[in-house]
């Protein structure tokens, strides 16, 4: 990364997109993003990342197997 | 939490069998695919959906609300994969340390990052980058592919990720943002790949 305070503030960013940061820490992030360029790629390639994982769906869905209906069904009685 | 779970819990304890077959197919859908992100493998996925079901028919009446539910079967769902390895794919345990994972400032080119954003016309690029996401989440060490599931696929909160993992709150955001930097970098490999291709077929 392009210097010191940029890595300082690389390692917020996961929390602040989760907006998991406490307010002061929260602000620091956002001041240095206005002037920093790398650090702004940087976070919409994370965003990028977590909406991709957010999208992603498993296709095929098999049905349950016999054996978990009956020990549904039996539980239900 | 999940709101397919929350919406399943209702109907099984409406004591309706068809509400209740369909909740069955609602769980299968969640511990199936949560299955097969962590171990890659249908059958894998397969024993750990029968085992952890098979497992929620015997308790269903000890869940007080949609969240001991969601949090019980995520836990139960866990354990069953990290134990049922017969095809999973599971990369040696090891430590991510956030310096190695930081990217060089040649990783940071605004096109880098656009050329991933594929179009919903380019099939076959969108089907390559679900692999290059599936392949990065396989060779994630067990413990932070976890974490990004749960909290990135299955979209708990960190809450919830930190109890089904049985660790805190604090070391649950350490792993996710180690495992996000880890994908993001893969990825944004496969971006650059894209790029060279595109500008390759426009030449």
């Amino acid at each position: 990364m392009p210097d010191r305070r940029c890595k300082h503030i690389f390692a917020m960013l996961s929390d602040y997109l989760n907006a998991e940061l406490p307010v002061k820490k929260c602000r620091e992030v956002e001041r240095h993003l206005k002037g920093c360029e790398p650090c702004i790629a940087y976070l919409e390639s994370l965003k990028n990342t977590v909406e991709a994982c957010r999208r992603y769906q498993v296709r095929k869905i098999p049905a349950p197997s016999k054996k978990v209906r009956e020990a549904l069904l039996l539980a239900l009685r | 939490m999940n709101t397919q779970i929350e919406e399943a819990l209702k109907s099984l304890q409406s004591g309706n069998r068809q509400d209740a077959e369909r909740a069955l197919a609602t769980l299968q859908g969640v511990v199936y695919g949560f299955g097969m992100k962590v171990c890659g493998s249908h059958e894998d996925a397969q024993d750990t959906a029968q085992e952890t079901l098979i497992r929620l028919a015997r308790q269903l009446r000890e869940f007080p609300d949609a969240r001991a539910l969601s949090v019980w079967l995520y836990k139960v769902a866990k354990t069953q994969c990290l134990m049922s390895r017969r095809k999973s794919k599971f990369a040696p345990a090891q430590m991510l340390s956030l310096e190695d994972l930081m990217p060089k400032e040649s990783d940071l080119s605004p096109t880098g990052i656009k050329s991933w954003q594929v179009t919903p016309e380019e099939t076959v690029l969108r089907m390559e980058l679900r692999g290059r996401l599936e392949d990065a989440i396989l060779a994630l060490p067990k413990h932070y592919r976890l974490v990004l599931i749960l909290r990135d696929m299955e979209q708990l909160d960190t809450r919830e990720v930190a109890e089904v993992m049985g660790i805190s709150e604090e070391t649950t955001k350490k792993r996710l943002q180690r495992a996000r930097v880890f994908v993001r970098n893969a990825l944004a490999g496969y971006a650059r790949h894209l790029n060279e291709r595109k500008s390759k077929s426009h030449a």
